[in-house]
């Protein structure tokens, strides 16, 4: 059978297994044993265990774990609130400053957790009950809180830029650093839209005739300033080459956990096993998927299909900006149904060797992948957030959800054409900070 | 992932049938390997922070810390699993499931969860076979510290194993109308 064939068989039963339901780990994990087994036969069986295991015998792997640990201790603690009571403390008289503070408060949630459901959920569920109350359209509400969330992945520190730099072996420090500006910009302009549009729809939203006093305006912010102080410490290790991202994230970990027991008294066994719990089944489940996306790397290399695809793709010479198109409408169709860890360990070795045969540097494009896996968290049919958010306001409509969402997606299919055009908005951080790699 | 999901599923209402006491101790079992993994976790967390102190505060070597805290996550990963999946924690494709009629989530259900039986029982085999071969030939890690590798390594039959016996009983508990396919109980409204 040739590779072209074999690819194709590949491809279609890979699409068959993970659209039935399957756990993604055990549907790649039983389609590279049965390919293995199918193409090589019997023999070539004794390397998959080493191969499931040598997946995840990596000291870079720890920082997973470490960054969960880290986004639920946070999440799991009232911080959430107090973040976003601190900026509408703050921001409450400016026009449309509830919309500012729910997606500065977003974007700073997302730099504590990391978590694109964890930030949704957090900052929903004090953003959107309030932003209904002072009369901001349900589609702005729920959007916008939607997109917000999805910053998670993007700002640093993040799990995607983690699993994208072991799959790749980029620096995960330089994926961190690449992720700022566009996070940053991304802010500003989710940030910019909705103000166009509840302006747009003569909504001038003004504070009611009340003040808050100096005393509450300062009230939040001790109670949240130790967490982002922590995490400005972790990137400050991690960039000062102090530490690798497994110590940084080990001991920020750690600090988070005793923040969260020392500011919000969270003594009880029972919340112990929350933050654990959800550490536990975060982190099983994404590297469950390494292992077996390892697997699944090693079948298609020994089947020669990743270097006949890679070859396939060098003979058509297409323009190197066609191919970046056909990649990014690969990656969003993808993202429309696969959870953003498992498209990433899958394509990520499969596509690196084309990104760097065609001339784009790797980190720039972890950028670009990443905020295509953010489009895919609010878009239909899967949208995570959509859902996350559905659940905080259930006399929402999801139809109307989807709507409010759809700007936002514009707006970051606008960030990556941007960030073509200008390559530096995510490379120029990196480079200066950490000197070229050419 | 379904963002309603349980975190606990719905206990299997307490009668005397086989199936049920099967279905029941195995839950037992995956909540157990839940605490085990979850203290891992928190050993590989402690550790890492003591490797930080003596490298970088002492200013002295580290020798086991770096394989432990390794050994912890895999051994977490693999022990947690059953736990993950009892807790519908382990990430799927869920449009089709969601889309579906009744009669074709049942099926899609079923053919699901047979193909992580599949996938469990072939992998349990192939790795206590790889454990027996670091067993039978005392193998040692590569490193400085020279652990043995069965220790490690025993994790993976042993989660394997469990995450088998965990997949059995969602199969079976699907099987008998006892879980609703997916978890899903009730049509999406959109």
């Amino acid at each position: 059978m040739s590779p072209g064939t074999q690819g194709t068989l590949v491809l279609l039963v890979t699409l068959v297994v993970l659209l039935s339901g399957a756990p993604v780990a055990f549907g790649l994990g039983a389609i590279s044993i049965a390919f293995v087994l199918f193409f090589q036969g019997f023999d070539a069986l004794h390397v998959v265990a080493e191969t499931f295991y040598a997946g995840l015998n990596d000291f870079t792997l720890v920082s997973i774990p470490m960054f969960v640990m880290m986004g639920a201790a946070i999440g799991s603690s009232p911080a959430g609130k107090d973040l976003y009571e601190a900026l509408d403390r703050w921001l409450y008289r400016l026009p449309g400053g509830l919309v500012i503070s729910n997606l500065g408060a977003c974007a700073l949630f997302a730099a504590l957790t990391g978590s694109s459901p964890a930030c949704c959920a957090a900052i929903g569920k004090m953003g959107i009950p309030e932003m209904r109350s002072r009369g901001y359209p349900d589609d702005i509400a729920t959007g916008s809180i939607c997109a917000g969330g999805t910053l998670g992945i993007l700002i640093p520190p993040s799990i995607t830029f983690i699993l994208y730099g072991i799959a790749t072996e980029t620096s995960i420090g330089r994926l961190f650093l690449a992720g700022v500006l566009p996070g940053i910009m991304l802010t500003g302009l989710f940030m910019l839209w909705t103000l166009f549009i509840i302006w747009k729809r003569g909504f001038r939203a003004h504070a009611p005739d009340f003040r808050y006093t100096w005393k509450q305006k300062f009230g939040s912010i001790p109670k949240v300033a130790p967490f982002l102080a922590i995490v400005i410490g972790v990137m400050y290790v991690l960039y000062g080459g102090v530490a690798t991202p497994s110590e940084a994230a080990g001991v920020g970990a750690a600090l988070c956990v005793v923040m969260a027991m020392v500011i919000y008294r969270m003594w009880r066994p029972r919340q112990w096993w929350k933050i654990l719990r959800d550490t536990t089944r975060e982190s099983v489940m994404i590297l469950m998927i390494i292992a077996a996306a390892v697997l699944f790397g090693y079948m298609l290399t020994s089947l020669y299909l990743t270097q006949t695809l890679a070859q396939g793709i060098a003979d058509m010479h297409v323009n190197r900006w066609v191919l970046m198109g056909m990649i990014n409408v690969f990656l969003l169709v993808c993202g429309f149904f696969i959870p953003p860890a498992a498209i990433i360990l899958m394509t990520a070795p499969i596509l690196y060797p084309i990104i760097k045969a065609a001339g784009f540097d790797p980190v720039w494009f972890g950028v670009i992948l990443t905020i295509n896996m953010e489009i895919g968290l609010i878009h239909p049919p899967v949208g995570l957030n959509i859902y996350i958010v559905s659940a905080i306001a259930p006399d929402v409509p999801v139809t109307r959800i989807m709507w409010g969402t759809i700007p936002y997606v514009l707006c970051m299919m606008l960030q990556i054409v941007l960030l073509c055009i200008f390559p530096e908005i995510a490379t120029w951080l990196p480079d200066h900070l950490m000197g070229a790699v050419h | 992932m379904h963002p309603g999901d349980p975190l606990r599923p719905r206990s299997i209402v307490a009668r005397g049938n086989a199936i049920d006491r099967f279905v029941r101790r195995v839950r037992r079992i995956s909540t157990l390997c839940g605490f085990v993994a979850a203290a891992l976790i928190a050993a590989g967390v402690v550790v890492v922070c003591e490797m930080v102190f003596v490298r970088y505060v002492l200013n002295m070597n580290t020798i086991w810390q770096t394989d432990f805290v390794t050994y912890c996550l895999i051994a977490a990963t693999f022990v947690g699993s059953p736990f993950v999946l009892m807790t519908r924690g382990h990430v799927n494709v869920d449009v089709l499931p969601h889309y579906a009629g009744p009669g074709a989530r049942r099926w899609l259900a079923i053919f699901a969860s047979a193909l992580t039986i599949g996938f469990c029982v072939v992998i349990a085999v192939l790795t206590f076979a790889f454990w027996k071969e670091a067993w039978d030939n005392k193998w040692v890690s590569d490193t400085m510290w020279r652990a043995r590798l069965w220790i490690p390594y025993a994790a993976m039959p042993i989660g394997l194993g469990l995450l088998t016996l965990q997949s059995v009983a969602d199969l079976l508990a699907l099987l008998t109308g006892r879980e609703p396919p997916f978890g899903i109980t009730k049509e999406r409204t959109a």
